[in-house]
């Protein structure tokens, strides 16, 4: 058994299934987009080879412009709410001594529960005719004024679209942060308290610089999940009304499937991946400090001279 | 253990072989035959029993060697976008649900789907429609490739209590519409409801005063590109969806089917429309003496009259050209002999000519519904997403909605119209 954990090729082995389903299942499927991005395809008939046509038109679409901006306030109210929510929560969970995985699970329970669900909860909520549990309360406490159909009225319908994906996953990332928390040595924030600081300039300068990491992982997966987030937002208003909550997503699935555009569908698929890209790369880039940036360039210098020496 | 692992790998492959054989022999033996029609049309509703009653009877009749396989998907836009998925990856079903579009025409082209006007005429079934419900099929140019299943007229109900209350009358002319809606609205009452999630029922509105000045005529040219939504036909049909727009219920655009109808039901709203497909839910109040219909109203000096609305046969049943063979044809006949008479007990009107079944008693509601039918004139209201292409049918759909509650301006709205039309044109 020790000997097939030491031996290289074993792991190959092993790694090879998953890395093949992989390539197969997300690899092909995105170089394909890609392919169908240069293509203009109707779904039935040839394919015609178009060229750059399809990015262009994307650059003048206005409609697009509107998804695009939608989708940045989409990103914001998300990760404000699972990022600044949870690490909020998780930090409260900190100083519990009772209960703690009592409340980690209640909090979590949103995340497995459907989408689909979750979108009919909350259209209830919003409703007007029935009146959902928003306007009532509202109303109930002499706000009435402020009732209104939230999924219709222009000025509110993005934010309401949004609130529901936020409010989803908060609870999965409090457990994240949470996690990450108690992980770390009490005997550094020992020290600190020692030199005289407080609970919160314990928190802001001492852990929360300690959990970097896991603020890397954890936003990059809020980020690219927000810019591609669709589900909820498709199936509460589907972009509407007109285009007001219309995202990234939610145009690229009217535009192939309904718009019967596969060709320009896949080009706005294609900006997705590449805004993703660039997010992350944003995001390596700043949470790569000073001085880890200088360590890596002498490594590298270090590594430069030793092949020239040998 | 390297043995051991091409031993194990070797033990799989011959017990995989083995299996996939049984597999093949299991299939070269008789298996009966399956139809599959992928169906748009509500689960338990009329239309699906029907069929499947009939089907089940045409099974019985052949020992149980044939049979139908229903899959549904009622929500119209959602099945739409499954057939056109299904389609393009190669997997078109033998029978489909599809309304004479510029998408079932790209069908046509490709050879995909029977010539259903030839295939009538043939078996000299033709005469057996009802001529309406027949040219509520066709394309432009007078093909039709599609069966109808349904045979509906749409009107206005309303709220006679309301109205009375009120002091207001049934409407004659589309201004009196807007005079009493007006009336309803200031004193407080919802003057109509409407279900703007499934969009079709917001566009009709759109479609009224068009099919008014020009019968069919605006839209066949503005879907073929050659009217623009800002001409004058285009602006007065904006014009007047924009001034009953401000008459639907708050929040409309998030407004379901079954809710909008409830509202009118349960006396939240005066107006309602919707076709006599309904007439089973409208029947007790109808009954009562709370509510009552009216038709389209009229407009003067316009090319379509009184009797002339919407009459429409729903959408279509279309067939596979690959996999019309004669068992499938057998069964379309058979459909035709039986369809009539079983989906008249169903309190539904047919398309197919047929008496009234003995076994079942009609209420008036009915019998009224059935002896309009009978008057109506030449021209019928066909709705716009039977015309305008998957594109531009989209961008009608969602912008009408913003149009309804003043958020965008006619002018707007006749840009993004045309935009979405110059894309189809120019073939993007």
């Amino acid at each position: 058994m020790n000997g097939i954990l030491k031996n290289k090729k074993a792991f190959l082995v092993f790694l090879l299934p998953a890395l093949v389903f992989y390539l197969v299942s997300v690899f092909y499927p995105i170089a394909e987009s890609i392919r169908f991005s240069f293509i203009k395809w109707g779904g039935l008939g040839p394919k015609q080879f178009v060229g750059l046509q399809n990015y262009v038109h994307l650059f003048k679409d206005k409609i697009f412009y509107t998804a695009f901006w939608n989708n940045l306030g989409y990103l914001v109210i998300v990760v404000g709410m699972q990022i600044l929510i949870g690490l909020l929560l998780a930090v409260l969970l900190t100083y519990l001594t009772k209960g703690v995985t009592l409340i980690k699970t209640l909090y979590y329970v949103p995340c497995i529960i459907t989408a689909v669900a979750v979108t009919q909860l909350f259209r209830s909520m919003y409703a007007t005719q029935p009146e959902g549990i928003i306007n009532q309360l509202l109303k109930a406490i002499g706000l009435g004024q402020f009732a209104t159909s939230w999924l219709t009225n222009v000025k509110t319908v993005l934010v309401c679209v949004s609130i529901p994906e936020g409010w989803r996953y908060t609870g999965m990332y409090m457990v994240i942060f949470y996690a990450a928390l108690i992980s770390l040595d009490p005997e550094v924030c020992e020290a600190a308290r020692i030199d005289g600081a407080n609970g919160w300039q314990t928190l802001i300068r001492v852990k929360l610089p300690m959990i970097k990491e896991v603020m890397l992982l954890t936003l990059t997966m809020v980020l690219t999940g927000a810019l591609r987030g669709f589900d909820i937002p498709f199936v509460l208003t589907n972009g509407g009304p007109g285009n007001v909550s219309e995202l990234m997503s939610t145009y690229m699935y009217k535009k192939a499937f309904a718009g019967n555009q596969f060709g320009y569908g896949s080009t706005i698929a294609v900006f997705i991946i590449i805004e993703s890209i660039l997010v992350v790369c944003v995001l390596k880039v700043l949470f790569t400090g000073k001085d880890e940036r200088e360590e890596r360039r002498i490594q590298k210098e270090q590594r430069r001279m030793r092949r020239k020496g040998k | 253990m390297k043995k051991r692992m091409v031993k194990a790998l070797l033990a799989t492959a011959v017990i995989g072989s083995v299996v996939m054989a049984g597999n093949m022999v299991a299939m070269a033996d008789d298996e009966p035959i399956t139809v599959t029609w992928f169906a748009s049309r509500p689960v338990d509703g009329a239309i699906d029993l029907a069929i499947r009653q009939i089907a089940q009877q045409y099974s019985d009749e052949h020992d149980g060697n044939w049979n139908l396989e229903v899959i549904t998907e009622a929500d119209r836009p959602s099945y739409l976008q499954k057939l056109q998925t299904l389609i393009s990856g190669g997997n078109m079903p033998d029978i489909i649900d599809i309304d004479a579009t510029p998408y079932c025409q790209e069908l046509v082209d490709a050879g995909m789907l029977v010539d259903v006007k030839q295939y009538l005429n043939d078996e000299g079934l033709y005469d057996k429609f009802e001529p309406t419900a027949l040219a509520y099929q066709e394309f432009t140019n007078g093909t039709m490739y599609t069966l109808p299943l349904e045979y509906h007229v749409e009107m206005i109900w309303y709220n006679k209590e309301i109205f009375a209350e009120n002091n207001v009358e049934v409407p004659k002319t589309m201004d009196e519409w807007l005079d009493v809606c007006q009336k309803l609205s200031d004193a407080g009452v919802t003057p109509i409801s409407v279900d703007g999630v499934d969009r079709w029922p917001v566009i009709r509105y759109l479609a009224m005063m068009p099919f008014r000045e020009t019968g069919n005529d605006y839209i066949i040219d503005l879907s073929e590109g050659n009217a623009s939504m800002g001409d004058q036909t285009g602006r007065d049909g904006i014009e007047f969806f924009q001034k009953i727009g401000k008459y639907f219920q708050e929040g409309f655009a998030a407004t379901d089917y079954a809710t909008a109808q409830a509202m009118f039901l349960d006396g939240q709203s005066a107006m309602y429309y919707i076709g006599d497909w309904e007439i089973a839910a409208m029947q007790e109040a109808y009954e009562n003496g709370t509510i009552d219909y009216f038709y389209l109203p009229t407009q003067e000096g316009a090319l379509t009259g009184a009797n002339e609305f919407c009459v429409n046969s729903g959408i279509g049943m279309a067939f596979n050209t690959e996999t019309f063979d004669e068992k499938t044809k057998d069964f379309v006949n058979y459909i035709i002999e039986n369809y009539g008479k079983i989906y008249a007990g169903m309190d539904q009107m047919t398309p197919i000519k047929s008496d009234l079944p003995e076994d079942h008693e009609f209420s008036d509601l009915y019998l009224k519904v059935r002896d309009d039918m009978g008057n109506i004139g030449e021209h019928f209201l066909k709705p716009w997403d039977c015309y305008l292409d998957s594109n531009t049918c989209t961008v009608v759909n969602d912008n009408a909605l913003l149009l309804a509650t003043g958020d965008i301006d006619e002018d707007t709205f006749v840009d993004m119209v045309d935009s979405a039309l110059e894309e189809y044109k120019s073939g993007f």
